[in-house]
């Protein structure tokens, strides 16, 4: 392996090529598809999994509980009605954003650093959208009946949802978004599933490698339709993903709560949102390409790119953050001025002075190349910002309620036991469908590879 | 309040409910101070469901299961609500409550017997409020409509209007011209509860006209 | 068709290639000399190849138009679907308990024809329709899901999904002829012989049938 990381200056780590040492066509399937194929189960990974799996089964009896007594197992009151649930709903789907970024807008753009990050990138997006799934569905007062908020009469009343409200849109934009996710991630999964069916030596795993392949073939029509629905899936997602977290940002924007009631949330919200998708992104990739030997195929080059878009992005955020408090004096609103003090300077300021250090502070480290080059310590600031988005969500939603217009809808916000042990679950139910997809499929797209290793052999 | 708590079957929720912001009662009596702080002046506001014309609660509802009725009434249909308390959240006055848990007890046989037959007892992971007493109105709209007449002014009298030793609290029809409602509202001093945020309320408040200055004396204004 | 032959039908004429390059040079010579029914498999999508092979199968592409009538489709659909759910006081369909019909409600004094907060659903489903339909088109106008294909009889096929590059010119094509077309395919320097790509009866006959389709 011609990887040695130490001795070179940050400068030069930096300027590594998307693609490492030279390949084959067959070195490249090989090195990735042993992975799924011919390794052994380390101990290592049947650790990991055995813990996801356990912070799994507390999700399991959060929700029992959930289920069994009622809402009430939550911190949430008569002034605030919204707490963990709604925070970690967006937290989750601001998450999944980079995965549907890197895969249809860095393909838009033709940029090709995206080829071997997007696969993990897109399983992500699903993984962290089943996430944010389980909580607008098991919030509510009585979840056997959430059907009433789709597109379909009451039993006996003929009563339909009410379109005008942002709850109904949020269904609409996450089902949409989970389903397109989906099938954008299957589709770049096709070839690469022939693949594996051509080389399994298991009978059965070929069996059932080969029926999720749908008989792929690598035909030259098949690819050129291929290609246009890939495209055309690109084109799709690109408002898709812009829109997701506007509709959510909506549940807030369109209401009229202080500290919710703000006409810059959309943009705002979608860059907070790939800010933690590529912090997330970085927490996964840099273990991953140094447990699994793929320091080739992610280089010190895709660490680099995303951490420049976090650092963009990031800016960005405190952009809005800045914005909010500048149109709380500038609307020379009343409420609004004290929902900017309370937020600065009132019982809750501490997490917003905790959030401007994680988002505001931190990222600013990755001005230096020094720190790009550093992967422990960019994890470092991946994982920082990934709780300070965590806070700036703590700050829109609970924290805004606790002070609404009348001194008497004033209230506090704790979260209870059972709404933590739901949130370590989620991370529980992630991390398990994440240790299990990196040993199951491929988790770098094999065909994408082998076509950038032709365009680069055709530039030399 | 504990007239409209009788009247309106709204659940005793335990002290522990109530330390946790829980409290279950549909109108409250907001006090605010004024003057000295060792011998404040205090002013009292009930306040319930405003009932407001572009009620904000009833948008964001994903069920429609807070709607306006043909009377102008902010109905809130129980056996429709979901529980995504996103109503409680949007409602500047703060006056919805929720079922955190199952607070009425529907098992014991004999606790049926204390409740008011004419309202819903409202089960857990439901929104509720105040009704304006619908059930006292429909009972008045039953005997109107058996006489093929309008319901008469003063005709129905709400829990809390029943109560009120001093009558502060007046319900009627306010298309009505000639109801007592109507022509209070007409008084300058009438205003609505945050009225700025244009939620229309139907619900509104007469200020009190007070005499601050004691060296201005009684008669010279 | 081949019914009285006892060796199952040939369905092509295959050669294998180990770069893009020599595919390429070699998908154009074939073209050149005529061929139509041709087809060219490679592990990755290589533009110029795709591009031949189109030229002389299908120049016309309708993926894109079926995306855009599904677009619009999920337009209209979302947009009639709230427009007639929350402003049309008219019963369609009473069947059993289930009741399809509008259901005007006044809710917080807004106009029951509330299209701006519409808008959001029209654009989501315009967005699900359209993406359902590419992906469902491209695998139906590829005539997938297919588990069984002739090509796959060819034992060094399997490579093609890792590192080589076939060429099939089908027995269906009209100059196909089995000693000239080998001949022809013998010139373009493949790596390794020629296969012969053995079909099954069953195939044929659906092949000649999705054709009549």
């Amino acid at each position: 392996m011609q990887y040695q990381e130490t001795r070179r200056t940050p400068a030069e780590v930096l300027a590594e090529p998307v693609l490492g040492s030279v390949q084959t066509y067959e070195q490249i399937t090989d090195r990735i598809a042993s992975i799924v194929l011919t390794d052994k189960i380390q101990l290592g990974w049947l650790v990991a999994l055995t813990i996801a799996m356990s912070m799994l089964g507390m999700m399991g009896v959060s929700l029992l509980g959930l289920f069994y007594w009622g809402v009430g197992v939550w911190g949430l009151n008569n002034r605030v009605d919204w707490g963990f649930d709604i925070i970690n709903l967006v937290w989750w789907i601001g998450i999944g954003h980079a995965g549907t970024l890197i895969s249809a807008i860095l393909l838009i753009f033709r940029q090709e650093w995206r080829t071997s990050i997007n696969r993990f990138a897109e399983a992500m997006t699903l993984f962290a959208v089943a996430c944010a799934g389980i909580y607008p569905t098991f919030h509510t007062g009585r979840p056997w009946l959430d059907w009433w908020l789709g597109p379909v009469p009451g039993v006996s009343t003929g009563m339909w949802p009410n379109f005008r409200s942002p709850l109904v849109w949020d269904v609409f934009a996450i089902s949409t978004y989970a389903s397109v996710s989906i099938l954008f991630w299957y589709v770049g999964l096709v070839p690469d599933l022939a693949t594996l069916r051509d080389r399994a030596k298991n009978k059965y795993i070929k069996v059932i490698y080969g029926l999720f392949a749908l008989g792929w073939r690598g035909s030259a029509m098949h690819w050129k339709r291929y290609n246009t629905a890939y495209t055309i899936l690109a084109g799709l997602s690109m408002p898709l993903v812009f829109s997701v977290h506007t509709v959510i940002s909506f549940d807030f924007a369109t209401s009229q709560v202080p500290g919710w009631h703000v006409t810059i949330f959309p943009p705002y919200f979608v860059a907070g949102a790939v800010f933690a998708g590529f912090a997330m992104v970085l927490t996964l990739a840099i273990p991953l390409r140094h447990v699994y030997g793929l320091q080739d195929f992610i280089t010190m080059r895709h660490i680099n790119n995303m951490a420049k878009i976090m650092l963009a992005t990031g800016i960005f955020v405190v952009y809005g953050y800045f914005l909010e408090l500048f149109f709380g004096w500038y609307s020379g609103n009343e409420y609004e001025m004290a929902l900017t003090y309370n937020r600065l300077f009132g019982p809750y300021a501490w997490s917003f002075w905790a959030l401007i250090f994680c988002n505001g502070v931190v990222p600013q480290l990755l001005w230096s190349t020094r720190v790009r080059s550093n992967e422990v310590v960019l994890f470092g600031i991946a994982n920082v910002v990934s709780v300070g988005m965590w806070l700036e969500r703590f700050v829109i939603i609970p924290v805004s309620l606790t002070r609404t217009f009348l001194p008497a809808s004033w209230g506090w916000y704790f979260p209870t036991r059972w709404e933590l042990s739901l949130f370590f679950g989620s991370i529980g139910l992630f991390l398990t469908m994440f240790f299990l997809f990196i040993r199951v499929l491929p988790m770098i797209s094999i065909f994408e590879v082998r076509e950038l290793a032709h365009h680069k052999m055709h530039e030399h | 309040m504990a007239a409209c708590d009788a009247e309106n079957n709204i659940a005793v929720v335990g002290k522990e409910e109530v330390m946790m912001g829980r409290e279950m009662q549909w109108l409250r009596i907001d006090s605010y101070y004024s003057g000295d702080l060792d011998n404040p002046t205090t002013l009292s506001q009930p306040v319930m469901c405003q009932h407001c014309e572009q009620a904000p609660c009833e948008v964001v509802c994903p069920v429609a299961a807070t709607v306006h009725s043909a009377e102008g009434l902010n109905d809130m249909v129980y056996n429709r609500c979901v529980g995504t308390r996103f109503c409680a959240n949007n409602c500047p006055y703060k006056v919805r409550h929720f079922n955190f848990y199952q607070y009425q007890d529907t098992e014991t046989p004999i606790i049926g017997l204390r409740h008011n037959p004419d309202v819903t007892v409202r089960s857990r992971g439901v929104m509720e409020k105040c009704s304006y007493c619908v059930q006292r109105i429909n009972e008045a709209r039953i005997e109107a409509k058996k006489e093929a007449r309008d319901i008469r002014d003063g005709e129905v009298v709400t829990a809390c209007q029943q109560a009120c030793p001093t009558q502060a609290i007046v319900f009627g029809n306010i298309n009505d011209h000639n109801s007592q409602v109507y022509k209070l509202k007409q008084q300058s001093q009438n205003y609505g509860l945050l009225a700025e945020l244009n939620t229309r309320p139907r619900t509104t408040y007469l200020t009190k006209v007070t005499n601050p200055k004691s060296e201005i004396k009684q008669g010279d204004a | 068709m081949h019914a009285e032959n006892t060796q199952p039908p040939v369905y092509g004429l295959m050669v294998e290639f180990d770069t893009p390059e020599t595919l390429v040079e070699a998908t154009r010579q074939a073209v050149a000399a005529g061929y139509k029914k041709l087809d060219a498999y490679s592990p990755f999508p290589i533009e110029e190849v795709s591009d031949l092979v189109s030229s002389v199968r299908q120049k016309f592409h309708t993926l894109p138009l079926l995306v855009l009538g599904a677009g619009i489709t999920g337009l209209a659909t979302a947009f009639l679907l709230q427009w007639y759910t929350s402003a049309i006081n008219f019963q369609i369909f009473n069947f059993w308990r289930v009741i399809i019909d509008g259901y005007p409600i006044n809710i917080g004094g807004r106009p029951l024809n509330s299209w701006p907060a519409f808008t959001v659903v029209m654009f989501e489903l315009t967005v699900l329709f359209s993406a359902g339909t590419a992906v469902l088109g491209m695998f139906g106008l590829n005539g997938l899901p297919l588990l069984y294909h002739p090509v796959f009889n060819v034992e060094r096929f399997s490579l093609a999904s890792t590192e080589r590059f076939f060429l099939c010119i089908e027995a269906a094509d009209s100059q196909f002829n089995l000693e000239k077309t080998q001949k022809f395919l013998e010139g373009l320097k493949p790596t390794n012989p020629v296969e012969k790509v053995m079909s099954s009866e069953y195939f044929s006959e659906g092949l000649e049938w999705a054709e009549l389709l």
